[in-house]
């Protein structure tokens, strides 16, 4: 019998922005097309990638394009004759490559995107906002958020693991926040190659793969006699992405170790025997939790849920989580003016999730953060405090505040 | 506990030197024991050539890091310092970063006892006729040193990150010690002379720690802006423009009250205006409009809006008529124009003695970093045209 141990699979520890982790995530996916075009925050990973591949880390294609849009296109393209791509973008930017966002999904390649969430633009900002990325939300991609320089580097493996699963084969867009992640240098552990390798198998297209040796045409004019067939197509890829990036996570986690738990879609802090929790995507998660720590001290029995994922929707694992509490208050880093209540994104996905439920939580909405602005400790003490407010007080169940704004 | 550093830092010149001493204060202080994490203040442009910037570094003994995140992560700026590095000495005159936040004094956020560190070659009474009193005892630290500024994206590799590094090492062992700094410049570079450079630093510093006592200073000249309310300004992003005035002498263009610029200045340009052909040249180029047209045809300098670009001093085709000299030896932006039509002599005299001996040269593009020429004292009304080439850096 030989003893073999097995071979470490974090190798080193280095202190990396955001941006920074996530090439080394693409660099370790052993990316075969980069395409790039920058803007601020999202311009960092470009600069970092550049760098690998000058410096021999990383054997990639890295294009320039003339903008988002042909960004967007160059890796979708190469995506279909298979290779491995990556692009990204951030804030207006993003906006304009949106033409071929949507053929990406709709031709079901998947490419991987990072989105540094960034204010649209006007006024000129360059802080965060989600509404960029949210901008998704219904075209057929997979969505979620990081809130750590640590993740960032391992949904990079996990979000093509996801994607190019062929029950999937659907572009993902990895969101963090603009500045506060993607600009923060934190320490992060790198994984070695071969644990990669372990988890992430080779991108196969199979016989979608556009080559001379397999001669087939891509996304022809087809008009109504097929286009609701390949929604409905589109529609069950998105179903069985469920199941799959489960099984992504339990796969990881036997490599990698625990760093994430079932449901997986989202993290619950402190809410075991809670009766009102927060819940936002993102950074807001660090003054969020701590906010609960400490209200937990005095008494309250508050919790914070940080969802990661948001395409596909975790229906039945946030009802069943948010359905136990009095009451749930959602933050929303992004606005949907006009829209029911003049709540945020988040709300309206939360309270549509929570109508079946036989007995609802009251529900309050926070817009809060827009452009960058920072959400501390005591704004999330603060609506803690509304949201226990309308555990108690049926008027304000409904209510959207919006925390930090001068006025 | 939780200890910050702000590291103030002049834009694009000193923004990789910023981000590696913030990271590598994180970097040090893990290998203590601690956890720690890094970041610039997001709001600033520091592509911008020269403005005040700031990197941080947040360090704690005994939080998780992710508390220590919740407290100091998501936030634009910080309230307070334990420690506040300056990397160019003349930004002891005020710091306006990019866009509404006023000029503000440079030891504004060190705390009670804190340390305000400045990379230096003049005494610290010098520095503290410029720097805003607090009503509470801090200190002053010393440097010895010149600023390190490098070009548009490099970094001069000249061992200030290094004796920064040693530098803190000496005010707060706790923080970084000197040890820990050696020891991870040893491993890190495999270099000696980085981990004896930051031991000298620190050593130095020791010698020139002042305690400023509460009050000791300049009464902060400059208000704070207050930012109005969502319903104060014009819907649609709409921003009124300065009302329009024109009239020949100093000050005589309208300009932008709420954001003058001159904190961007390292160097200023000293005119003799008794050598000067009214070519028209530095009026024309200057790409912030400073100069004013005077009644006599010549060009007055705004020094209130003049970022120091050096631009006027390149163009300028007379020997010694507009030379850039350091900020730290000028009291104010009073009109230079005045000064000379008040006393031509006097003017002359004055102008000489602030421009010295030599002639600082900044080679901003490749980053070779301050090199010093000769100057020469030109007699009065002595105009000799010379022909400049028009290349933005020497190589020495």
């Amino acid at each position: 019998m030989t003893l073999t141990q097995p071979a470490p699979v974090y190798v080193r520890e280095d202190l990396l922005t955001g941006c920074q982790a996530v090439a080394h995530g693409v660099r370790l996916a052993d990316v075969d097309v980069v395409s790039a075009y920058p803007i601020r925050p999202y311009t960092e990973v470009m600069d970092a990638l550049s760098k690998m591949i000058a410096d021999g880390e990383l054997d990639a294609e890295y294009i320039i394009a003339d903008s988002e849009h042909s960004q967007f296109e160059i890796v979708k393209h190469a995506s279909s004759v298979g290779a491995r791509a990556f692009a990204g973008s951030s804030g207006t930017g993003w906006m304009y490559g949106f033409e071929a966002l949507v053929v990406t999904a709709t031709d079901r390649l998947p490419v991987l995107f990072l989105v540094g969430n960034r204010a649209l633009d006007d006024p000129g900002a360059f802080g965060v906002e989600h509404n960029d990325a949210l901008a998704l939300r219904d075209m057929g991609w997979l969505l979620f958020w990081v809130t750590t320089p640590q993740e960032a580097l391992e949904h990079v493996l996990i979000g093509y693991r996801i994607a190019e699963d062929p029950r999937v084969r659907m572009p993902v867009a990895l969101a963090m926040d603009g500045a506060f992640l993607t600009h923060s240098q934190h320490l992060v552990r790198i994984p070695s190659p071969e644990a990669v390798r372990r988890f992430l198998p080779p991108y196969d297209l199979g016989d979608r793969r556009l080559h001379p040796d397999n001669p087939i045409s891509i996304a022809p004019q087809a008009n109504e006699d097929w286009v609701m067939e390949l929604r409905r197509q589109n529609w069950e890829a998105a179903r069985r992405a469920r199941q799959v990036i489960t099984q992504a996570y339990e796969e990881f986690r036997a490599i990698f170790g625990d760093r994430y738990t079932p449901p997986y879609y989202f993290d619950e802090f402190l809410t075991e025997d809670a009766e009102v929790v927060l819940i936002g995507l993102g950074t807001v998660a660090s003054p969020g939790r701590t906010a609960a720590r400490r209200l937990r001290q005095q008494g309250h029995k508050v919790g914070y849920v940080n969802l990661r994922w948001f395409r596909p929707f975790p229906t039945v694992e946030l009802r069943e989580c948010l359905r136990r509490f009095k009451a749930v208050g959602v933050i929303d880093r992004d606005f949907a003016h006009g829209s029911p209540d003049d709540g945020g994104a988040l709300l309206h996905e939360i309270r549509s999730c929570l109508y079946p439920a036989r007995e609802r939580p009251a529900i309050v909405n926070f817009i809060s953060g827009l452009g960058g602005r920072d959400i501390s400790i005591a704004d999330c003490i603060r609506m803690f405090e509304l949201t226990e407010r309308a555990a108690r007080e049926e008027a304000l169940d409904g209510f959207v505040t919006w925390i930090g704004v001068r006025e | 506990m939780i200890k910050r550093v702000e590291i103030n830092y002049r834009g694009i010149f000193q923004k990789t030197l910023a981000k590696k001493i913030g990271g590598d204060i994180v970097m040090v202080a893990s290998r203590m024991g601690q956890v720690g994490f890094s970041n610039g203040r997001y709001s600033d442009s520091p592509e911008r050539n020269g403005i005040p910037c700031k990197y941080f570094a947040f360090v704690s003994p005994d939080l998780s890091e992710e508390e220590l995140e919740a407290e100091c992560g998501a936030k634009l700026d910080i309230d307070e310092a334990n420690i506040s590095v300056v990397l160019d000495d003349t930004m002891v005159k005020g710091v306006e970063p990019w866009g509404w936040h006023g000029i503000r004094p440079i030891n504004e956020k060190v705390v009670e006892g804190g340390y305000l560190l400045v990379v230096s070659r003049k005494q610290p009474e010098e520095l503290l006729q410029w720097i805003g009193r607090k009503p509470y005892d801090y200190h002053l630290a010393i440097l010895p040193g010149d600023a390190s500024f490098a070009g548009l994206w490099v970094y001069k590799d000249d061992l200030t990150h290094e004796r920064v590094l040693g530098a803190i090492a000496a005010l707060d062992p706790s923080l970084i010690s000197l040890e820990a700094v050696e020891a991870y410049l040893r491993d890190k570079m495999h270099e000696p002379a980085r981990a004896e450079a930051a031991r000298q630093a620190h050593d130095e510093v020791r010698q020139r720690v002042r305690v400023v006592k509460a009050g000791e200073g300049r009464r902060w000249p400059y208000a704070i802006p207050e930012l109005p309310k969502w319903n104060e300004f014009a819907e649609g992003v709409v921003v009124r423009a300065v009302p329009r005035h024109f009239e020949i002498g100093p000050r005589g263009q309208s300009r932008n009250e709420q954001f003058k610029r001159f904190t961007t200045r390292t160097q200023r340009p000293v005119v003799r205006f008794d050598l000067c052909t009214k070519c028209m040249l530095c009026w024309y180029d200057c790409p912030d409009e400073c100069f004013d047209p005077t009644p006599d045809g010549l060009f007055d300098v705004n020094y209130e809006y003049c970022v120091g670009c050096g631009r006027c001093a390149q163009v300028c085709p007379v020997k010694e008529c507009i030379v850039m000299v350091d900020e730290l030896r000028f009291e104010d932006n009073s009109s230079p124009w005045e000064f000379y039509r008040r006393d031509p002599q006097g003017y002359i005299r004055w102008a000489e003695e602030k421009k010295g001996n030599e002639r600082i040269v900044y080679p901003f593009v490749t980053g070779t970093g301050v090199a010093t020429v000769p100057g020469e004292h030109v007699p009065e009304g002595q105009k000799t045209v010379v022909k400049k080439q028009d290349k933005l850096e020497v190589s020495l």
